[in-house]
């Protein structure tokens, strides 16, 4: 059993990317030949994410935000989504179960790292949640433009700093994304993201992770929602639009929805979650 | 307290036409379950005159609870719905102090619900030949109307994440039947997402009052706007804004 927290700044597309693992089970089809796995939502707030990727995402519609207030008071108010993956990887590899249970925090809990604020209990929650009842952590990252580079540098060097004095230095794992690596500028670096992604354009986040995290708990991956039209039609599969002023993307092609290496932070999280409480 | 959406609009807009010719059970996507259609019809129409009754002049705030069901693509969901008319006077400050318990009840409604929507009457400029124009309000009062309506969402419904803004009696401006052809939901293949839909609508239908939506839009209080045309003369159209809500908020 792994319980794993989704964190990423503010539209970088956590609840998104949960949806589609939600929705994948029915639609294996529509995402492709990942065959080699199977996803089952467990719980009542999975399948309504399901039904929720069906008729918004698939509609052209995006999500609205998750945020502070309203309804969502404290972290427990938060939705937590519990998937099931069986996987067989290769042909004469043994069927292997994996439980994945995880919490879609607001992407104002990521941004507020650097500037902890324990009024606040979701903030306080989070890490108390982050750093005592999870094995792994996907982080998203979704800005590779001039800047952000500095952002998520601080970001992450408070973050390994919390891991540290929590305890969590030895055993915490980070799977760091680039999320919607459909994008045209980023899509050609999919393939080996830590060299052609975050070396290039997230170099010091990248170091700062390097230098303060043991190498067997990090691993950084590209990953894309949305995918491209086709394996011979690299277009991505993405209608830009503006939200709020913001920029913000809807699915373009629902029938050609094949998501990009959408499962593989997850297997690693949960599996090795699983080696750690075993031994 | 309603959690649900709010239907509003100022008098004689046909939004008690459009409530009851939703509850038809000649539906396709979205039908009401509660309550139905023949006690619905004798609490809003006149048999006699054969018209729709006017809602009580004497009450300031008019609401009435409708449970409806949708047929989404991942199947059929539920949303709950109040609705209110708002006399022209609501937005008078001398309204407003001398009924206070009344415009604090409908901040109250407005505050707790999910989403709005805001029901607009057609303005002369766009009325077909063949109808009395004089029977509507021309571009700029139309325009000065919605400008309190925005005031109104910006100041007094921060919390509310949808707001659908139908023009309704679209039979009267434009081909119901080929819009609807363009704009119908069908659950496995629509012709149009609901990006384009809303696109489509809102520069056909919406000019005079692109920029007080964009100015909605960048309100920052993460309030998507989506406008819908409608017409009690085309279940189709009729149907849609229902829809929309319903990919959102159905339990």
């Amino acid at each position: 059993m792994g319980n794993i927290c989704v964190i990423g700044p503010r539209g970088s597309g956590k609840t998104t990317y949960l949806a589609a693992l939600a929705y994948w089970p029915d639609n294996r089809r529509t995402f492709g030949r990942a065959k080699n796995f199977d996803i089952k939502p467990q719980n009542p707030e999975s399948r309504e994410l399901a039904d929720k990727a069906e008729n918004i995402l698939c509609q052209g519609l995006d999500f609205q935000a998750t945020v502070i207030g309203q309804e969502i008071q404290t972290v427990y108010d938060l939705p937590h989504y519990s998937f099931r993956i069986d996987t067989k990887r290769y042909f004469f590899s043994k069927k292997e179960l994996i439980q994945v249970n995880v919490r879609d925090y607001p992407g104002e809990v990521f941004e507020k790292i650097i500037e902890p604020n324990f009024s606040n209990s979701i903030h306080e929650e989070f890490i108390k949640e982050c750093f005592t009842d999870v094995t792994g952590c996907l982080i998203l990252l979704t800005g590779w433009e001039k800047g952000t580079d500095d952002f998520y540098k601080k970001v992450m060097n408070q973050f390994v700093h919390l891991m540290d004095t929590n305890g969590r230095g030895e055993d915490l794992r980070l799977a760091v994304a680039i999320s919607k690596c459909e994008r045209g500028e980023i899509w050609s670096g999919r393939i080996d993201p830590e060299l052609d992604l975050f070396e290039v354009y997230l170099p010091k986040t990248r170091k700062i992770l390097r230098d303060g995290v043991l190498p067997k708990n990090l691993r950084f991956y590209a990953i894309s929602t949305f995918g491209v039209l086709g394996r011979n039609n690299p277009r991505p599969n993405r209608a830009d639009r503006l939200t709020d002023g913001e920029p913000a993307s809807v699915l373009r092609e629902p029938r050609h929805w094949r998501p990009y290496n959408m499962i593989e932070p997850l297997y690693w999280l949960g599996k090795e979650g699983k080696k750690v409480k075993k031994g | 307290m309603c959690m649900g959406v709010i239907y509003i609009g100022d008098r004689a807009t046909g939004k008690t036409h459009l409530a009851m010719e939703l509850a038809n059970r000649n539906c396709k996507y979205v039908k009401v379950i509660r309550p139905e259609y023949d006690a619905l019809k004798q609490l809003l129409y006149n048999e006699k005159e054969g018209t729709i009754k006017q809602t009580d002049g004497e009450q300031a705030i008019y609401n009435r609870d409708i449970e409806i069901q949708v047929e989404l693509p991942a199947g059929k969901k539920q949303i709950s719905l109040e609705w209110i008319d708002t006399p022209g006077e609501i937005w008078r400050s001398s309204w407003q102090s001398l009924m206070q318990a009344e415009w604090k009840k409908f901040l109250d409604t407005i505050c707790q619900s999910e989403g709005i929507i805001l029901i607009l009457p057609p303005y002369r400029e766009i009325i077909k030949p063949g109808h009395n124009p004089y029977d509507f309000i021309n571009k700029q009062q139309w325009c000065n109307r919605f400008n309190r309506w925005v005031d109104f969402f910006r100041q007094d419904c921060t919390k509310i994440k949808h707001l659908v803004i139908c023009l309704n009696k679209a039979d009267l401006f434009c081909d119901i039947d080929r819009e609807a052809a363009q704009l119908e939901f069908i659950p496995k293949g629509s012709r149009m997402n609901w990006e384009q839909r809303d696109a489509y609508v809102f520069q056909q239908y919406f000019k005079p009052i692109h920029s007080q939506i964009q100015q909605i839009n960048k309100s920052g209080s993460r309030l998507a706007v989506r406008c819908f045309i409608t017409s009690i003369k085309n279940r189709a159209l009729l149907e849609l804004p229902w829809i929309y809500l319903g990919s959102f908020l159905a339990k």
